[in-house]
């Protein structure tokens, strides 16, 4: 078989069974806060409320699309689009196993880190072709916030490319055979709580959503959205989200280390990701939100100082680790 | 901003909300299935409103004295009286439940005990019509559900204990046996 | 390329420097009640506040004019609904200053129990829909109102008992209270008020030293004492501001003089202020409760016969004003009678009305994020408000 055809079968597969896990992880959320909140969530839909997200996907598409009438169209029409490509090609270079992976590049990280910010671009078209000023303003703050945090994601997921010497993605989840990233004394602790901060912020998750909280709770760059398009928007979202829990999983966690035989590796990366993502939906029933004035001394009073003060830490940690074993 | 004590106070706090929201993960939820389960009524619960029969003659307990309608602050309730030879009864009486406030002074006026409320809150309908009660409808209540505690008299005797009545003595310890349960069955 | 004669369509008033009106609607999911403010924004930060009320307005107080002193205490829950013993206290305790009219220990006891369940049960709605408004319905505020509604549903289950009604209750009436105690009651009382205490201090753990919440709440929506005590506030807005005043303590009613409690006070004025006296205020209602379960008299609940036709309670020529202290502040009711079955004129001093007229003075200079803090500080019932 050709490699293109290889490849492009690898995609449609890793595709559907992307979506398939974004789909039923929004029931995951779903149910684990409702445990939260001592009460049981989705129940009867199916058993234990299994066919939910296959009913709200339904309902979804039979909802009327509303366009306002003054937005943009080709920028209101595209944009739901033009937000969830990156969020969908984020998962082009994870590999699931040793050698089951899209594309290994060996840029791998670079590529994940830059292409997943690209979804700043779709949001903001979204915002901006809604010709709402409340849209507008959620939109500015939105690209605000997501560009301050995306610097201490970046560094903080530098830490385990230091540790590894290399940028390709399986290289860093064969470097944690021995020992998880997470587990590296201080170092390892304070990379993964920084990356998990800067995920929050990221995806615009309390506490870090003032944008959906924006102009007293209308939902942000997303108001006009309707129906499909609405849809879209909140796949992309979850993507995202998977996505940056995977490769927390992946830098921090081992990937698919574990015990057991070989073939259950990708069901460990599974779990372990699902496990980032318990941790980040933890935190976002657990707090209330704070200012997007307070976001942004967050992330550049604290953050970004902090996360490179690690990175040179582990620069020169390794660096007094290699001579001295000479 | 950036000392590590105020650092490490504010982990900690983070932590500790952190664990609050855990353990309560491991709590029984809370949510009753409904309709799967019944809910339990207490006594003296204020539902659907009904009129009764005696117990003994079978006969209405209604005189239509028409104190309820004119208790009645939102006037809901509309008699017409029947004036037999024996006593008086009832020939129309209507209620309209949609704009019913459930304060219980009807229950409470009434000298025979004719209207009460009952032990159930099912009324959901899709045409308003239906919560318009007839006197048939408001019988056939009566039959269906358990009737509250609250009826008239009982509520009268409360306030004003019948002469020669020993005055409850206000239960302050539970009793000896086994406590009374909850009437709602509610814990959390 | 953004079409200008569509652009046009959205009018953006930009005129001097970047001044925007917003309009913080009826309708929105700040879950306080229908409530419009216009906000004047200056990029993000309030320069001016002008407020609208009224969209409640369901004339109490000419219904009052037209209801007897015995049907009305059940209409009187519904201005204020979320606390609704609190008004029918007050429309019954001005009706008996007029009448003087004899009210039995015991009926004063059930009262003050059932105002201070009342009380607790507010508290409990209100942090809950506080840290909703703060933290979203779709995240950490939704959890804290979670818990906050399970708690109060225990409250409710005990009104529930005794009343019949979980919302809007009718226990009160001129001369007493309508219902006894039934049989263990008071144990199941107790056991709640044993489990809520519990929480709340897993509330405090889940809120005080959360740098979060302290991020949204200190420091903002101060009000000063001098505000305070000219703009007329009452409750926890003006025991949050140093003012030591509490009309249970200051002008004891309804026996409260025989209850041992403190009233707290906090100095700075701010949201966290208010919230450290409300918190403060649920463990000292716990306490008043127990107290009056404990020494509860035997006697009768009413000094007036019982019920028996709409036009029985007749109050001679007079006028007098009940307060009670409301979870919300100052709940007045200014009752003139004139020897008939029906009041000539009632009117109500809601505490919400006033503690929202501070909103002008205070809300300038913040931003748009903290309008919704400060609001569900002032914990407004539109109800009250409006009437």
């Amino acid at each position: 078989m050709p490699a293109w055809l290889v490849a492009a079968l690898a995609a449609f597969a890793v595709l559907n069974v992307v979506l398939v896990i974004v789909t039923y992880v929004t029931l995951l959320e779903r149910k684990f806060a409702a445990r939260m909140q001592t009460r049981i969530g989705p129940y009867r839909v199916g058993p234990h409320g299994l066919l939910q997200p296959i009913a709200d996907a339904v309902k979804l598409v039979m909802k009327e699309d509303i366009v306002p009438d003054a937005a943009d169209r080709p920028v209101y029409n595209l944009a739901p689009i033009v937000f969830l490509i990156p969020c969908m090609l984020i998962f082009a270079t994870i590999p699931f196993a040793p050698g089951l992976g899209v594309a290994d590049l060996n840029i791998g990280i670079l590529f994940f880190l830059a292409v997943s910010a690209m979804e700043i671009v779709g949001l903001f078209m979204a915002g901006w072709g809604s010709n709402n000023k409340y849209a507008l303003l959620s939109a500015m703050r939105a690209v605000n916030q997501i560009i301050s945090y995306d610097l201490p994601f970046i560094f903080s997921a530098l830490v385990p490319v230091l540790l590894t010497g290399s940028l390709r993605l399986s290289d860093i989840a064969a470097a944690q055979s021995g020992l998880w990233f997470v587990f590296y004394p201080v170092i390892g602790q304070l990379a993964f709580l920084f990356f998990v901060i800067s995920t929050l912020a990221a995806e615009n998750r309390v506490p870090f959503d003032i944008l959906e909280a924006e102009s007293e709770l209308v939902a942000g760059f997303r108001v006009e959205y309707s129906g499909m398009k609405f849809a879209i928007i909140q796949l992309g979202e979850y993507a995202h989200m998977v996505g940056s829990s995977f490769l927390g999983a992946l830098l921090f966690l081992g990937a698919w280390s574990g015990p057991g035989p070989e073939w259950l590796g990708p069901i460990w990366f599974l779990i372990k990701a699902m496990l980032v993502f318990l941790l980040v939906t933890w935190v976002r029933w657990s707090f209330v939100r704070i200012r997007v004035d307070q976001i942004l001394t967050l992330s550049w009073k604290l953050l970004l100082p902090a996360t490179l003060l690690l990175l040179a830490t582990t620069a020169v940690v390794i660096v007094w680790r290699t001579s001295g074993l000479t | 901003m950036a000392s590590p004590e105020s650092l490490t106070t504010i982990v900690m706090a983070v932590l500790r909300a952190m664990r609050v929201t855990f353990l309560n993960l491991f709590r029984k939820p809370v949510t009753v299935h409904y309709p799967d389960v019944e809910r339990k009524y207490p006594n003296r619960f204020r539902g659907l409103l009904a009129l009764t029969y005696d117990q003994e003659t079978g006969e209405e307990n209604c005189i239509g004295c028409r104190l309820c309608e004119y208790v009645c602050p939102p006037a809901v309730i509309k008699v017409e009286m029947l004036k037999a030879e024996k006593r008086n009864y009832a020939k129309t009486f209507t209620l309209e439940l949609y704009a019913c406030e459930f304060c219980e002074l009807c229950v409470q006026v009434c000298p025979t005990d004719a209207i009460i409320m009952m032990k159930s809150f099912d009324l959901a309908t899709t045409d308003r019509r239906e919560m318009l009660l007839d006197k048939d409808r408001l019988h056939a209540i009566g039959l269906q559900h358990q009737p509250s505690w609250a009826t008239g008299n009982r509520l009268r005797d409360a306030q004003t204990p019948p002469k020669g009545a020993p005055r409850p003595h206000p239960p302050q310890e539970p009793p000896a046996a086994k406590p009374a349960p909850s009437p709602t069955g509610a814990s959390a | 390329m953004i079409d200008t004669a569509v652009q046009s369509q959205v009018a953006i008033d930009y005129s001097a420097g970047e001044r925007l009106t917003m309009n913080m609607g009826p309708q929105h999911p700040s879950a306080h009640g229908v409530f419009r403010a216009i906000l004047t924004l200056e990029g993000e930060t309030v320069v001016g506040v002008d407020a609208v009320i009224g969209y409640l307005h369901r004339c109490h107080e000419k219904l009052a004019e037209t209801l007897t002193y015995a049907q009305y205490p059940s209409i009187a829950s519904k201005t204020d609904y979320v606390a609704a013993m609190t008004s029918e206290f007050a429309y019954v305790l001005a009706a008996e200053q007029i009448g003087v009219v004899d009210v039995p220990k015991r009926a004063q006891y059930i009262r003050v129990i059932a105002a201070e369940l009342q009380r607790i049960a507010s508290h409990l709605l209100w942090l809950g829909t506080w840290c909703m408004d703060m933290g979203g319905a779709l995240g950490g505020g939704a959890t804290v109102f979670l818990y906050c509604i399970r708690e109060r549903e225990l409250i409710l289950d005990l009104f529930e008992s005794l009343v019949g009604a979980r919302l809007l209750y009718g226990l009160f009436q001129v001369g007493g209270v309508r219902y006894d105690l039934p049989d263990g009651w008071p144990q199941q009382c107790r056991d709640t008020l044993a489990t809520i205490e519990q929480r709340l201090i897993e509330y405090e753990r889940l809120l005080e030293d959360n740098p979060f919440f302290l991020a949204r709440a200190r420091g903002v929506g101060f009000i000063t004492r001098e505000l305070a005590e000219d703009v007329g506030v009452a409750g926890p807005l003006l025991r949050g501001s140093g003012v030591n005043f509490d009309l249970r303590r200051n002008l004891p009613y309804s026996s409260y003089g025989d209850f041992t409690f403190s009233v707290p006070v906090e100095p700075e004025g701010d949201c966290f202020a208010r919230y450290r006296v409300r918190m403060v205020e649920f463990r000292q209602s716990i306490a008043i409760v127990r107290q009056a379960l404990d020494r509860l008299p035997d006697g009768p609940i009413s000094s007036r016969p019982a019920l028996k036709s709409v036009a029985q309670i007749r109050i001679q020529k007079g006028e007098a004003y009940a307060r009670v202290e409301g979870p919300r502040g100052e709940v007045g009711c200014y009752l003139i009678a004139d020897g008939s079955p029906k009041p000539y004129r009632m009117k109500w001093r809601g505490a919400s009305f006033s503690n929202l007229s501070v909103l002008p003075h205070v809300l300038p200079g913040h931003k748009v994020a903290d309008v919704v803090a400060i609001m569900g500080s002032v914990d407004p019932v539109f109800g009250e408000v409006d009437r």
